[in-house]
């Protein structure tokens, strides 16, 4: 701690540092009175002596002899400078030949002959056929690969791709080592070769069609397509007449009045009105009759009636079990009837299911929408091929062939969907509190 | 009471269905990921019969699959492939994000990529259930090869869908086996007829294009995808069934024939090839190069069970079948600019007939407008400047509905200018007693071999002939046509077909077969006198309905010949 203290005053009493008292402390900067202090004090040596003249005299005394040994005052002349004067002479040859140019000896190859040697003996090598080892290492080495990319090479729709052939190559491995190594393709079961739809995949349009058509069958065409408009109109025309109201019901102003008005007014009509209500009333009571205890006589009366009825019953079905032998030709009739029924009514219903075949299934939450027929006007009718502007989209017509066949099920271009933030309120309670 | 009790919606219809989010959430993937599974692998959602089981009470429309067909998907192993790609999305995000392009360039190189070899195989065990699904695959392909390369979707399945409906074409050029064209208002529908089954295809015209809005188009890619592997194995086993090289080549002479000098004009190098192929003008490469032989006699194999006249009818059926593939050969046909050239280079090449056309619009046209050899050339213009002597000037339909007819049909109908009789649609089968237009009664006669004189004469405009002559011929024609008609009309009535005809020839044959009929048309006669009251009344109810039909088709008939006698005074009219 006290040295801590110590330090920091050093460090605060060396000119480098600031104070630790900042300058806006207002008690430091007005005209501080310099304290009186002991300097006889062992105590007082460090803090209050300034000794930074002595050490820097003393550490450049120390760093002299640390880099050079010794005061550079006692120095000798010699020592630390010398005299510069210049290069001394280089003796000159006795004779001065200019630069050459194209010198043959400039062609000179040291080890000229040596080199003549061993091509001559390469040379010999190779018209006998063989090849020193480097040439041999080198051609070796297999060419670069310059191909496409691995990526785009391996991809299914590389339009380069070869095809092989699939149903010729029968059991390429041993079913055994397919199986053992996990390998083994799962067999596919019977159920999905089925085709979903008895439809055929490409469905020619009718014969009025044609680019060209003959009259009748466009003719045709064109009452088809008219048909479904007709159709689609009649629907308009029931939904509107579901939701049309009398001209009678209509609200007027004066009907608004009255209802506005309604029980307000005092009229002579009140009394009348109640007379007849409380007849009524009198008749409701009369009907929750309090039901009387049966006498005994009448039990027995209603037990005998019974009995009675029971034996008649009996007896009428034994009589008609009796007669059923001679009505035996009616029944064989009335049999007859029902089973022509019963069979009539399994026809329907197998000519039900097979026209439901035909039809798309219910697959999702849309339903199936029948592609409008592509039909062209009399008079788009092209005279020749090269006026012909062709009608509809083979790709939509695709799609909808897909969802018809239920490979697919319907779908629709997913709508934008705006989603609308909650705006979160505080109730008035909280808003108190908080 | 007490111990197991059976619970509400434990057993049963409700636990064989699950729904889609159920089935997605077993899977671990996302609902587009889903979705592109199932079509891939071909599981389809199912509608449960008692949906309130199903649904555990409730009609709220959902989608169900059947449990064991998810169970299934959860084996396949391009789900792993899916999620491999999930998280190279992530990976990749992340490292765009703190922008580390070596990263980014690494992840880009090792992208997860899954082949569909193993689905095609599973779903189509043999070649021939391939080929019932051709239909759709070739749809699919020609539709995407017509898009534009903008990137909206991959340019890499537009050229492969390109590559692999041209081979297909070149396949069936080679193979002869188009047999039906419709020109519609949507499209151009094709039959062929390859190993037996009958493929149907439509194409669109290459001039329109709007793309609609509300069709999912990663649904379609998805379908693509797949079906394009299917294309492709298929186009690899037809190349080798019939002896083609795959992918394939032109032959050698061909190609030396289609060498130009600017060759760099029509596309790159690398493209010109592809390019070449798709113009469907030469003949393509063989594995081993065959000889042209000639066409061997088939061996006759009496079967046991066959007597002489189904033979007989079957090698009729043989030659027909030879003689119609070759309608066009020998004929040199030129398509001018403004025809579309692709769909009728391949429905000629197809009947043996040899194509060319401007060198500004397509690489690979073999001979100029100038050659002499032409025969015909196809212009859809209201007239030419330039004339040959040589060659007929005609309208593309001539084309389509020769192949629909089978036959070779007169080509003064469809000179420049003429009014175009209506292209019929070959799709359609009429029935007995249903309204036949005359142009196809006509077209049926000119195959039974008859001439009616008046074809020459019938719709034409450009005529040199005086007016006086023409009215003449006119009057002629309008009463054989009467005629005509009149005869027609008495053989629908009496319910006969009118396939069957009476040639002189075989009267004798007929004899006991005639004798037969009057048989039995007596017995029927008798057995009606014979019907009691309440039996005869219904009688007559199906009679009269069944002669409605004939008299409407006599109406029908009567009005077109009254449509089509204003139609000539208009034009007698217009004339003077």
């Amino acid at each position: 701690m006290a040295a801590r203290r110590r330090l920091k005053r050093v460090a605060a009493s060396q000119s480098g540092f600031l104070s630790f008292k900042s300058p806006s402390d207002p008690t430091s900067s007005v005209g501080s009175r310099r304290k009186r202090v002991n300097k006889n004090k062992k105590k007082n040596w460090n803090k209050y002596s300034d000794v930074n003249d002595v050490d820097e005299f003393l550490e450049d005394v120390r760093h002299q002899e640390r880099t050079t040994g010794g005061l550079l005052s006692e120095k000798a002349d010699d020592s630390l400078f010398f005299l510069d004067l210049g290069q001394p002479e280089k003796p000159q040859p006795l004779e001065t030949h200019p630069p050459h140019h194209n010198h043959i000896l400039a062609y000179q190859q040291p080890n000229a002959k040596k080199l003549r040697r061993i091509a001559e003996k390469a040379e010999r090598l190779a018209a006998k056929g063989v090849v020193p080892r480097k040439q041999k290492r080198l051609l070796n080495r297999r060419p670069i690969d310059r191909t496409v990319k691995k990526a785009v090479a391996e991809a299914n729709n590389n339009p380069d791709r070869d095809y092989y052939d699939i149903w010729g190559q029968e059991l390429s491995a041993d079913p055994w080592y397919l199986q053992q190594t996990g390998k083994k393709l799962v067999k596919r079961p019977e159920k999905l070769n089925e085709k979903p739809s008895v439809l055929p995949a490409v469905e020619v349009i009718a014969p009025g069609g044609s680019y060209n058509p003959d009259f009748f069958s466009h003719q045709a065409l064109l009452q088809e397509a008219h048909q479904v408009e007709v159709q689609k109109k009649k629907q308009e025309d029931k939904l509107e007449r579901q939701l049309a109201i009398n001209k009678e019901d209509k609200a007027t102003e004066e009907t608004n009045l009255r209802e506005q008005v309604e029980g307000l007014v005092e009229e002579e009509n009140d009394d009348e009105e109640l007379a007849p209500s409380k007849e009524d009333d009198e008749a409701a009571l009369a009907a929750i009759a309090v039901t009387q205890k049966k006498s005994e006589k009448q039990i027995k009366k209603e037990k005998a009636e019974k009995l009675k009825e029971q034996q008649r019953l009996t007896s009428r079905r034994q009589t008609e079990r009796q007669q059923q032998l001679f009505q035996l030709r009616s029944i064989k009739a009335s049999i007859r009837q029902q089973e022509e029924k019963t069979k009539s009514k399994q026809m329907q219903r197998r000519i039900k299911q097979e026209a439901q075949k035909a039809q798309p299934r219910r697959l999702g939450k849309l339903k199936f929408q029948a592609p409008d027929l592509d039909v062209q006007l009399s008079d788009e009718l092209a005279g020749s091929l090269r006026q012909l502007k062709p009608e509809g989209s083979i790709l939509k017509d695709r799609f909808k062939s897909f969802q018809k066949r239920n490979l697919i099920e319907p779908r629709e271009r997913a709508k934008f969907k705006r989603k609308l933030k909650v705006k979160y309120v505080e109730k008035r309670a909280f808003r108190e509190i908080t | 009471m007490g111990g197991l009790q059976k619970k509400k919606y434990e057993r049963g219809s409700a636990t064989n269905y699950i729904t889609r989010n159920r089935a997605r959430k077993k899977l671990m993937l996302s609902l587009p990921d889903f979705r592109r599974l199932c079509i891939l692998k071909g599981i389809y959602p199912h509608e449960p019969k008692h949906k309130k089981k199903v649904n555990k009470g409730s009609t709220a429309p959902r989608t169900f699959y059947l449990l064991k067909d998810i169970r299934f998907l959860l084996h396949e192993p391009i789900v792993s492939k899916f999620r491999e790609y999930k998280i190279f999305v992530r990976k990749l995000r992340r490292a765009y994000g703190k922008t580390e392009w070596s990263a980014v360039e690494r992840l880009k190189e090792n992208k997860p990529a899954y082949k569909l070899d193993h689905i095609v195989k599973e779903r189509y065990p043999t070649f021939i259930d391939a080929l019932r699904d051709i239909d759709d695959a070739l749809c699919m392909g020609f539709l995407f090869s017509t898009f534009a390369r903008t990137g909206k979707c991959h340019v890499q399945t537009i050229q492969l869908c390109r590559r692999l409906t041209v081979e297909w074409m070149n396949y069936v050029i080679a193979s002869r086996a188009l047999r039906k064209v419709f020109l519609s208002i949507k499209g151009i529908y094709y039959q062929a007829e390859v190993m037996g089954q009958l493929i149907t295809w439509l194409v669109p015209y290459q001039f329109s294009h709007d793309h609609p809005t509300d069709v999912d188009y990663r649904v379609m890619a998805t379908f693509t995808e797949l079906y394009t592997t299917l294309l492709g194995f298929v186009n690899f086993r037809l190349y080798q069934s019939l002896n083609l090289v795959y992918p394939p080549k032109l032959d050698s002479k061909a190609e030396s024939e289609l060498k130009e000098d600017d060759e760099e004009d029509y596309a790159m190098n690398s493209e010109s090839y592809t390019e070449k192929l798709s113009a469907l003008s030469s003949s393509l490469a063989r594995v081993v190069s065959s000889v042209e032989e000639e066409d061997a006699k088939l061996d006759e194999f009496p079967d046991e069970g066959e007597d002489m006249e189904k033979m007989e009818a079957r090698e009729k059926e043989q030659k027909q079948l030879e003689t119609q593939k070759k309608i066009f050969e020998g004929l040199k046909f030129f398509i001018n600019r403004e025809v579309p050239r692709e769909s009728l280079a391949f429905v000629i090449r197809c009947f043996g007939g040899q194509v060319s056309w401007d060198k500004s619009v397509c690489i690979g046209s073999t001979y100029d407008v100038t050659d002499e050899t032409i025969t015909h050339q196809i212009v859809d213009r209201p007239n030419v400047d330039k004339q040959y002597m040589n060659r007929y000037y005609i309208q593309p339909q001539w084309v389509y509905d020769c192949v629909n007819a089978k036959i070779r049909l007169p080509v003064e109908d469809y000179f420049l200018g003429v009014n175009l009789p209506p292209h019929l649609s070959p799709f359609v089968e009429e029935k007995e007693g249903d309204y036949v237009p005359p142009e196809k009664l006509k077209i049926m006669a000119l195959q039974r071999g008859e001439k009616l004189a008046q074809q020459d004469e019938e719709e034409e405009e450009e005529e040199e002939e005086e007016e006086d002559e023409n009215e003449e011929e006119e009057d002629d024609e309008e009463e054989a046509e009467e005629k005509n008609l009149k005869k027609m009309e008495e053989q629908r009535s009496q319910g006969k077909s009118l396939q069957v005809k009476v040639t002189p020839g075989k009267v004798k044959v007929e004899n006991p077969a005639r004798l037969e009929q009057e048989e039995k048309a007596e017995e029927k006669r008798l057995a009606i006198m014979m019907m009691k009251k309440k039996e005869k009344y219904l009688y007559d109810k199906i009679m009269f309905g069944k002669k409605r039909k004939v008299r409407e088709v006599n109406k029908l008939a009567a009005k077109r010949k009254a449509h089509d006698d204003a139609e000539k005074a208009k034009k007698k009219k217009a004339r003077k």
